[in-house]
């Protein structure tokens, strides 16, 4: 394999030379037409580049998609030039109509139609070979960059056939190759964003280093959605670098000569800002008004069934309350932006989930249309969602008209911490049913907590239904009587997407309350699950390779205890078994067994890396993890108080993929939400108590 | 005017005292495979070498630095891939990627010293570099296949300077 790609690397290279000696060179503007689509394109020279429509993040999502097209078109993917589109635009729509890095839809979505886009060119290339040598194209195939003729041994390099190719129509329907049948994690697949990740090249929002560019530095309000009352330019006079401090919502961003000197003096500013009623907000108020929230009757989601009679008829019930707090996203790659203002046109260098948010913010901000934007998308040093808005474009689109030069503006980490954007803090009330059989009969979820659709600009609130807090829940396999209700609360600060969003918090109410049905029941967790899951064998294939993985079916070695939960979300099955220990009354997790159902897995390794990095992120969120509110600010500021796991402190993690057949599935996603309620069922197997409230560490109940 | 050496050349830089070497490496020398991520030294994102040791390019101020030699990720494998560098690709250890330099020069600075390290011993190293994407176990693996190809490496030139002296 090493072999045969330094081969084509260099027959490529010596191919790249007689080309370039043998035409005449073309005008820098005269660029030869090119067979391609939206994409991808072939050039002349064998560069075979792509145009992706997801941003890398981390989630190798590059290395999917460049996998899908050099499969499909016969290259080998670390060959394929990467880029992404200079704007949002049509072909690389999807969500909500936008163009979105979100959602785990990365390879679910874009398989089928960057399939087809290399078979289109696939086509046009055989075609053209086939026209050269005269020879049917059902004789060709194209492998490692070229088009072979098998029965005469000829090959010619896909660059060769630029010219005739770029001249023959693209098929509507292009012949498709077979998806190979294989979930074998195949650990010789690199990931192509990788080389630029180890020696310091690659480029992050961070990185960006355009000629003449300012830094910017923020100083914002700490009380959410407080304005600048007035500041005092001179408490910074005197500070080097100083450019301007320009005024932007909820702060200012300073502009100087280096983010060091911009920070000092964002720092050291004098500034006051507007009281607003938010200033007395804390954590025990907002939990004691969820806890109100649920009083009373609440406004309906979603009615299946009779619920109430069968609550009548029910031979036990369960009636408990769980609570989650405020996340932050700690990106490892602080949120930044580079804008470079003109009149008539804006330049922005962003790591960005969220491009068609970057349009519509700079619609707003500037009155530009899209096609006054460029939009160079980075590298994003972490993403899970934080990324997906525009407020920090606009302060750097804001900064860099006011000085009239390019400007990189970068939050801190203590900005990043404190300026919102989370993951909301949510109460749930559960009640279900049991009948004689144990049979879960009824299920009454109840929500009471922000529902952030009504925060974003594309509302997602319909009758009561917040896309972005029902699922895990309005979806549960349980129970075929099942009434769902939501009480919102309005809350000052900015709320987003977190990785997993809704079923991040769902997840852990559902799971955790299914184990006390099942402890009501008298019934072994794993046993009470699989009896509810006839219907639904994507649950109980992953459900049953924990059980083998964790060797559920024996006792437990001495002083370890097991708990499980299975969550299905972004359209793949999870579960998970947490095995831990308690050492002076705190849960130690030894070892944490992963199954996922996602369908035909299409980048084995990168399935493993994210329900791997899923568990970590989930374990140390379950454990550790909250944003406390008090005088309305966040009482969390760095790495020091809110910390992902180290080296040290992670679990043995084992991952097994499982296909049952279905369609593609979503895989940055899906591994979070299990991880916390098989944590706290392993604590109660410990322990005999509930966790009911999240963090694990905060000792709520 | 302060002087000091990195990646081999001697640079001299005029800054405000006090500025942290990483804000030197990255605004004034265009260093940008350093990264900032917390500011106080909690992570270990900016780590670099001075004098062969493993530091915290965002708290050491750069006067620390005058007359020492830094080294950053771009000239850790300047001349040819460190064992390192070529084990995480292999191992396909980063997903972000953002934590990465860091953890690469970490491990580097534990493999100059100990190029046979146990679990424990990475445990101690890398603990105060941390992965928010959570990619530690490859993290681990790439540094045992780096040690290892190191040791074999000396092993072989050990043989080689045997022949040559017999
Ligand atoms: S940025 Fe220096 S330790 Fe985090
Ligand atoms: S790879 Fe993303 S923080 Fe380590």
């Amino acid at each position: 394999m090493t072999q045969s790609r330094r081969e084509f690397l260099q027959s490529s290279a010596a191919i790249a030379l007689t080309v370039a000696i043998a035409r005449p060179t073309l005008a820098a503007d005269e660029s030869p037409a090119t067979p391609g689509n939206a994409y991808l394109r072939v050039g002349a020279d064998n560069r075979v580049t792509a145009v992706l429509p997801t941003s890398e993040m981390g989630q190798g999502t590059h290395t999917g998609q460049a996998m899908i097209l050099g499969e499909e078109l016969g290259i080998d993917p670390s060959q394929i030039h990467i880029e992404m589109p200079l704007r949002p635009a049509e072909p690389y729509r999807l969500f909500f109509g936008q163009m979105r890095s979100v959602g785990s839809y990365g390879i679910r979505a874009w398989y089928e139609p960057l399939k087809k886009a290399a078979a289109q060119v696939r086509a046009v290339l055989l075609e053209a070979a086939g026209e050269r040598w005269r020879v049917p194209v059902s004789e060709l195939d194209a492998t490692d960059g070229q088009v072979v003729h098998a029965l005469s041994g000829r090959r010619v390099p896909f660059g060769e056939l630029v010219e005739a190719a770029a001249a023959l129509p693209l098929p509507e329907d292009p012949p498709m190759r077979p998806a190979p049948d294989t979930n074998d994690v195949d650990h010789t697949t690199r990931r192509v964003d990788v080389p630029a990740k180890v020696d310091g090249s690659a480029v992050f929002g961070t990185d960006v280093d355009v000629p003449g560019c300012l830094h910017g530095a923020v100083r914002m309000s700490p009380v959410y959605g407080a304005e600048v009352l007035s500041l005092d330019a001179d408490s910074i006079e005197g500070f080097p670098g100083i450019e301007a401090i320009v005024p932007v919502p909820n702060g200012v961003v300073v502009v100087a000569d280096s983010w060091w000197r911009a920070k000092r003096a964002a720092d050291a500013l004098s500034i006051e800002f507007t009281d607003t009623d938010d200033a007395t907000l804390s954590s025990e108020a907002l939990s004691a008004a969820m806890r109100e929230g649920l009083e009373g009757d609440l406004p309906p989601v979603v009615r299946r069934g009779d619920v109430d009679a069968q609550f009548q008829s029910a031979v036990k019930t369960v009636d408990v309350i769980y609570e989650v707090p405020f996340l932050t996203h700690i990106c490892m790659e602080p949120l930044v932006c580079t804008a470079h203002t003109r009149e008539n046109h804006l330049e922005l260098w962003m790591p960005t989930q969220g491009h068609d948010i970057v349009r519509m913010t700079v619609e707003r901000v500037l009155g530009f249309t899209n096609e006054q934007m460029t939009l160079h998308t980075t590298y994003l040093g972490g993403g899970f969602g934080r990324k997906t808005h525009g407020e920090i474009a606009e302060q750097a689109i804001l900064a860099s008209r006011a000085v009239g030069a390019p400007v990189k503006v970068m939050w801190s980490r203590e900005d990043d911490i404190q300026q919102g954007y989370y993951r909301p803090a949510m109460m749930a009330r559960l009640r279900g049913a049991l009948d004689a059989n144990n049979r879960i009969t009824a299920m009454h979820a109840q929500l009471s907590g922000p529902q952030m659709g009504r925060t974003f600009e594309h509302v997602t609130v319909r009758d009561n239904n917040d896309f972005f807090s029902v699922a895990s829940l309005i979806d549960q396999p349980y129970a075929e009587h099942f009434a769902m209700d939501h009480r919102h609360l309005d809350v000052p600060m900015p709320l987003s997407p977190w990785r997993a969003v809704s079923s991040s918090q769902n997840g852990f109410f559902m799971e955790g309350f299914i184990d006390e049905m099942a402890a009501a029941a008298g019934m072994d967790p794993v046993a009470f699950r699989r009896a509810h899951f006839e219907a639904h064998p994507r649950h109980l294939a992953v459900l049953d390779r924990v059980a083998e993985m964790s060797q559920w079916d024996a006792p437990a070695p001495d002083g370890r205890h097991r708990g499980v939960a299975v969550v299905q979300s972004y359209g793949s099955a999870v579960a998970q078994a947490v095995t831990l220990r308690m050492e002076r009354e705190r849960p130690v997790v030894e070892h944490v067994a992963v199954a996922i159902d996602c369908g035909r897995a299409i980048y084995p390794d990168a399935v493993e890396a994210q329900m791997k990095g899923s568990v970590i992120e989930g374990l140390a969120a379950a454990l550790r993890h909250e944003v406390p509110i008090a005088d309305g600010r966040a009482q969390r500021s760095n790495f020091h108080d809110y910390s992902p796991l180290r080296i040290d402190e992670i679990p043995d993690i084992e991952v097994s993929i499982v296909d049952t057949g279905a369609p593609l599935g979503g895989v940055g996603e899906p591994g979070i939400p299990p991880l916390a309620p098989a944590l706290t069922n392993a604590i109660f197997s410990a322990t005999g108590k509930r966790v009911r409230v999240l963090p694990v560490s905060a000792r709520r109940t | 005017m302060l002087e000091f050496t990195v990646n081999g050349e001697s640079v001299r830089v005029e800054v405000d005292p006090g500025t942290p070497l990483l804000w030197v490496l990255r605004d004034t020398l265009k260093l940008n495979g350093t990264k900032y991520a917390c500011g106080r030294s909690l992570c270990g994102a900016c780590t670099v070498h001075v004098d062969g040791s493993p530091v915290r390019a965002c708290v050491m101020p750069i006067e620390s630095a005058a007359n020492r030699a830094v080294t950053t990720i771009e000239g850790l494998g300047a001349e040819k891939p460190h064992p390192l560098q070529t084990a995480w690709i292999e191992a396909n250890v980063p997903q972000c990627g953002y934590c990465q330099s860091g953890q690469i020069m970490s491990a580097a600075a534990l493999l100059a010293s100990n190029p046979n390290p146990s679990d424990a011993d990475i445990d101690v190293a890398m603990a105060g570099n941390l992965c928010r994407c959570g990619t530690y176990d490859r993290i681990r693996k790439a540094i045992k296949t780096a040690g290892a190809r190191i040791r074999d490496d000396r092993a072989a030139v050990r043989d080689d300077n045997r022949s040559t002296v017999t």
